[in-house]
This record gives C-alpha cells, sequence and structure tokens, in this order.
C-alpha cells in the first residue's frame, strides 16, 4: 500500500469520523500544551541554594526573575514538573475517549475494506494512521497555542519579576520529542482500544472479556481508608494514646498515602464500581429505567472506565488535596497561636502564602483535570448514543419513551460516578 | 471442466454446539461456474466462506493450485483473496465514505498499484458493468443495483481466477439481477474465471454450469435442485 492509499484511506470518513478527528486533534493540542510547559520549567537553570562558609543560604543565580518561589527554587520545580506533567493524563484519557467516537461506523468501513482485500494488518495500519495523523496536527497546533500563550502570557510583577517563565525555550529536542510523544501515545492508545476488536471481512467481532471486572480494586480502597484512620483519629477524636510515640510525618504520611491508594483503586476499580451498580440496580431497581441501565452497566461495564477513571482520580486527588489544605491551615494555626503564647512580641511567625499559594495551583491543575475529564464523560455519552442509535431508534419506534432513554442514559452515566464521590466526602 | 482448480475435502464447521457442514467435498475446475444452492441455514454461505479462505474449517481442507489454505496466515489469505479470488456479498461490501471508482480501485491500491492506473482499470470495469457515469459518485448515492454492478466490477478489477459470490441479487430486484448476472457472467467468461455462486433464486443458478445442493450442512445425495 502507498503511503498516497493509506492517506486517502485514512482520512475518507462521515461526519462523526470528522467530529472524532477533531476532538482527538484537539485533545492532543491540550496534551502538547501541558508537556511543552512542563519543558518549559525543565528549561529553567539556577536556584540551587549554595552554602557559605558562614553557614549562610544563598540562590544561585539563573532563576531570580522569577515572582514566584515554585519557579526560582531548583528543588520545588520538579513539582511542578510533575503536576504538568500529570496534567496531561487526563487529557490523554479524553483523547482515548474521543478515539472511540463513531468507532462502530470505522469498524465497518474497515471490514468493507478487508473484504476488499486489505490484510488485519493493513485496517490496522489505516485505523492507527487516522488517530496518529489527527493527533500529530493537534499536537502542532497546541505548539502554535503554546507559542501565542508565550506572548500573551509575558506579564511582571510591581517588582518586575515574571509571573511565568516566558524567558525560555526548551532545548529543541526536548521540545520536538514532546511534540511526537502525543501522536505515539494517542496511537498506542488507539491501538490498545483495538485489541479486543477482530475485524473480518464479515464484518467486526469484539472479543468479550472472560471474566466480569474483579473486586480486588476495592481491596486498595479499604486499605486507602485505613491508611486515613491515624490521621482521622488525631485530628478529630485525639484517640492517638501518648505512648504510640509516632513521628510528626507519619499520619500525613500515611494519610497521602492513602489518598493514592484509594485514588489507585478507584481508577482500576472503575469497571468494578459499574458493575456492581449495575447489578444493584437490576435486583433492586424498579421501573424500566433501572432495568434498561442496570442491564447496559452490566453489560459494558469498562464504557467510560477511561474518562470515569480520570474524573474519579481527579476528584480524589482534590479532595485530599484539600484535607491536606485544612490539616496545614490547622497546624499554623496551632503554631501561631503557641507562638502568640510564648513570645508575644514575635506574633505570628509563620508565612504561609506560599504553601496556600503552592496548594492553590495544585487545586487549579485539579479543576482543569476535573474539566478536561467532564468532557471526557461527555464525549463517552456521546459515544454511546452514536453506537446505539439504531437500537435507540428501534426502542423508540416499539414505544419506549424519550424520557425514558434520557433517564436510563442519565443513570449510566452517573451511577458509576457515585460511590466515589461518597469516597471522596 | 478441466481439472480441479479449487477443491474441498471433509469441510467440517460448527458454530459452538451447531454444527454447519459435515463434511463436505467439493470441487470447482478452471472456468466452472457452480452454483451451491439449498434451503435456508443449510451451510451454503458457510461452505463459500470456508472455500474462499474467510472463515476457517473446523476440520478437512481447502486446496486451491496444489497449496492447503487452511495451513495459511490469515494475512496470506486475505493477500489471495485480493489478487487471485474475487468476492461479491449480498451487503455491505462497499466503503461508503469512498467514490464507485476508488471502491473498484480498491483491491489495486492496497495491492500497491498507483492511483491513475488503479483508476484507469476501475473505471474500464465500470463501463463494462454499465456503470461509469457514476464513477464519482458514492455508494449512498447509488441505487442497490448499481452499487452491486460496482462490487461486481470491484470483484473482477484484479482479473482473478475464482470469483466468490453469495446471493449477489439477493436485495435486487428481477431486471437489476439480471442485468449484474448476464454482465458478472460475460466477464468471467472472457475472463476465464471459475465462480462459485450461493444463491436460493432458480434464474440465477441457472447461469451456472453445474448445481451443488445442500441440505442440513451436507450434500444432498439425490441432486436434485432449484434448477429443473
Amino acid at each position: 500500500m502507498r503511503p498516497g492509499t493509506l492517506i486517502r484511506l485514512s482520512l475518507a470518513g462521515n461526519r462523526t469520523d470528522r467530529l472524532r478527528a477533531g476532538l482527538t486533534a484537539a485533545s492532543a493540542a491540550l496534551a502538547a500544551v501541558a508537556l511543552l510547559a512542563a519543558a518549559t520549567v525543565a528549561a529553567i537553570h539556577g536556584g540551587d541554594f549554595d552554602y557559605r562558609p558562614d553557614g549562610r543560604r544563598v540562590l544561585a543565580p539563573g532563576s531570580g526573575q522569577y515572582a514566584s518561589a515554585l519557579l526560582v527554587e531548583s528543588g520545588l520545580r520538579p513539582g511542578v514538573i510533575f503536576a504538568l506533567v500529570m496534567l496531561a493524563l487526563p487529557v490523554l484519557a479524553l483523547a482515548g475517549q474521543c478515539i472511540r467516537l463513531g468507532a462502530p461506523a470505522r469498524d465497518r468501513r474497515l471490514a468493507a475494506l478487508r473484504l476488499g482485500g486489505a490484510t488485519p494488518g493493513q485496517t490496522v495500519v489505516i485505523a492507527g494512521a487516522e488517530t496518529a495523523a489527527a493527533s500529530l496536527l493537534g499536537s502542532l497546533a497546541g505548539f502554535g497555542v503554546y507559542l501565542v500563550l508565550r506572548v500573551v502570557l509575558d506579564r511582571r510583577d510591581a517588582d518586575g519579576k515574571l509571573l511565568l517563565p516566558t524567558d525560555v525555550l526548551p532545548n529543541p529536542l526536548i521540545l520536538i520529542l514532546a511534540l511526537l510523544l502525543v501522536p505515539v501515545l494517542a496511537g498506542l492508545i488507539g491501538l490498545l482500544l483495538m485489541r479486543r476488536v477482530v475485524i473480518t471481512p464479515l464484518g467486526v467481532v469484539r472479543r468479550l472479556r472472560d471474566r466480569g471486572p474483579q473486586p480486588w480494586p476495592g481491596v486498595l480502597i479499604v486499605l486507602g481508608l485505613v491508611l486515613f484512620a491515624p490521621k482521622t483519629l488525631q485530628n478529630l477524636l485525639h484517640l492517638t494514646p501518648r505512648h504510640w510515640r509516632l513521628p510528626e510525618w507519619l499520619p500525613l504520611a500515611l494519610m497521602g498515602a492513602g489518598v493514592l491508594c484509594v485514588m489507585v483503586g478507584v481508577v482500576v476499580g472503575t469497571g468494578w464500581i459499574s458493575y456492581t451498580a449495575g447489578r444493584l440496580l437490576r435486583r433492586y431497581g424498579r421501573g424500566p429505567v433501572s432495568l434498561l441501565s442496570g442491564a447496559r452497566l452490566m453489560a459494558d461495564p469498562w464504557n467510560g472506565s477511561r474518562t470515569i477513571g480520570a474524573l474519579l482520580a481527579a476528584v480524589v486527588f482534590g479532595a485530599g488535596t484539600l484535607g491536606f489544605r485544612a490539616d496545614l491551615a490547622t497546624d499554623f494555626a496551632a503554631q501561631n497561636r503557641l507562638g502568640e503564647l510564648t513570645d508575644p512580641a514575635l506574633g505570628s511567625a509563620y508565612d504561609t502564602g506560599f504553601y496556600f499559594g503552592a496548594i492553590r495551583l495544585v487545586l487549579v491543575a485539579v479543576t482543569i483535570a476535573l474539566v478536561v475529564a467532564a468532557g471526557g464523560v461527555l464525549v463517552a455519552l456521546a459515544e454511546g448514543i452514536v453506537a446505539r442509535r439504531r437500537t435507540y431508534a428501534a426502542m423508540t419506534a416499539g414505544g419506549v419513551p424519550r424520557s425514558k432513554l434520557g433517564a436510563m442514559l442519565l443513570v449510566v452515566t452517573l451511577v458509576p460516578l457515585l460511590p466515589a464521590l461518597l469516597l471522596a466526602r | 471442466m478441466t481439472g480441479a482448480l479449487l477443491s474441498g475435502t471433509g469441510i467440517t464447521k460448527s458454530y459452538g454446539a451447531t454444527p454447519a457442514l459435515r463434511g463436505i467435498d467439493v470441487t470447482v475446475g478452471e472456468g466452472e461456474i457452480v452454483a451451491i444452492t439449498g434451503p435456508s441455514g443449510c451451510g451454503k454461505s458457510t461452505l463459500l466462506h470456508c472455500l474462499a479462505g474467510i472463515l476457517r474449517a473446523d476440520e478437512g481442507s481447502v486446496v486451491y493450485r496444489e497449496q492447503d489454505l487452511s495451513l495459511w496466515s490469515e494475512a496470506s489469505r486475505s493477500r489471495l483473496r485480493r489478487t487471485e479470488f474475487g468476492v461479491l456479498f449480498q451487503f455491505g461490501q462497499l466503503v461508503p465514505e469512498l467514490t464507485a471508482a476508488e471502491n473498484v480501485a480498491l483491491p489495486l491500491l492496497l495491492a500497491g498499484s498507483g492511483r491513475r492506473d488503479a483508476r484507469e482499470a476501475a473505471l474500464g470495469w465500470l463501463a463494462r458493468f454499465g456503470v461509469a457515469d457514476m464513477a464519482d459518485k458514492r455508494p449512498p448515492a447509488m441505487s442497490g443495483g448499481q452499487q452491486q454492478r460496482c462490487a461486481a466490477a470491484r470483484a473482477l478489477v484484479t482479473g482473478p481466477r475464482v470469483i466468490f459470490a453469495d446471493e449477489p441479487t439477493g436485495a435486487l430486484d428481477q431486471l437489476s439481477g439480471e442485468q449484474v448476472m448476464t454482465a458478472m457472467v460475460q466477464a468471467v467468461r472472457e475472463q476465464g474465471s471459475a465462480v462459485v455462486l450461493v444463491t436460493h433464486e432458480a434464474p440465477v443458478a441457472a447461469y451456472a454450469d453445474r448445481e451443488i445442493v445442500l441440505r442440513d450442512g451436507a450434500i444432498d445425495p439425490s441432486g436434485i435442485g432449484i434448477v429443473g
């Protein structure tokens, strides 16, 4: 197959295919912006602490032009880079959901190509080329957005210091790698999504999993909740016995590990949560809506699990961050009070601005992740409707009211989210 | 008949616990048109799919030009279908997003031909089937008969040695069905291709040189088919 044929066949599509390509490109652009921002922060030099013979601590030059300590201090920058890379994850989850949009029609087209003589490998290449081309275009568009943002956000504070690192550019090699990473990852996600799809000349076969989702992620969630216990007991009930002599950092570290465990458990257990919710709906629900939505959740518990997982992760992580902020605020208040009592002349000696500023930045990132993941859930909902439009049309023709179908779609979308929201609460 | 071009021996195929074919022996000679007939659910389409290498038989072998296809990989069988076989089904065979000319040129393009050469060949075949004026139309803008003639042109564009046609006129009215069959039979006679034709319509089966009648997944020993 010549490259021209590959391009023609991968670009042949209907309106839904163009929408899928557009959404894939848009999410690739967002991911590229996040990765380029991370690469830009990584390009900042200086900001290491030098210890002088007299014991003074002096910052090495190179990053003094920035207003935020998160950019100035080299020890804090890896955290910012990590947060920006993490921000790309829900965006990639969104891309993964977009790739599924209208997939049944695309799979039928690929089956027709197989009937026309395409080998299984050629159909995979054609499907992958569509995703890779869309995400490469998106990645390049993201680079354009990044360049525009560098100009638009080139602002300084009252002291003349830069609010964002608009004065540095990543190494060209890193820049190219960041731009290529998104299409490569999107292509891999596309291939991963097609691993259970067998395209034959006679049509498309979707291999079902032999077993339903397993409940083992629940162990992680329970473990996470148990890890919360020391901090909760200490804060709320003052039950930590004095003779335990726990290190001060331990409850907080356990709480962090608890958030991580709950987050991983919720993300990995999305399928199990959906399946169990469906089973409960079928068993205890009344009326056609609960019957239909329960059956749908049980039949395909993994539908939308990528974006629901990202949304749940953002919710749990956001809740954990809020918990940490509340804990920090309590600590600062207690220490300030102690300071006021022991040395009234000194008063409140703690500068809380930096810490709360950093947490605010994390919460902004979590909010962006929430919005992106919620967009992904909407795409999953649209994908579900597009994929089953004939079934829904037949049900409507058979007398099922549209309101019932709408309610069923709402229940199928929202019910898997409820357990995680309760956990986050 | 001048020797077996394609032969199946002891072909057995089941879908789960339901047997579809029970040890069928069949041969197709060079340039021969063989009709497979029988009631619905007797295994006609399954037999055609096994002979074309689309399905792999559970037991038995399919030999094409002294090569056992059951030993070939899926990709090799796909390449064989693209170069030596032509496939014509009742529904869903044209890519709706490609024009008629692109659909007909598809096997050539997938095999690595240039776009211009492939399009010229496709236009020639569309003209032979009387649908040259549809070359730049997409399938949804064409009638069922026109789509089926495009599909027949696509099945023949690579000059295949065997055409597999599964109910090629099943979705067409009688006149369109006759037009498709007449054009196809004329083309395969000129080209010297063999045809394996699955049908339950007597007028279509009448185009064949020989009729094989299936009942309950086996060849009906009485041989009494739908063609008188």
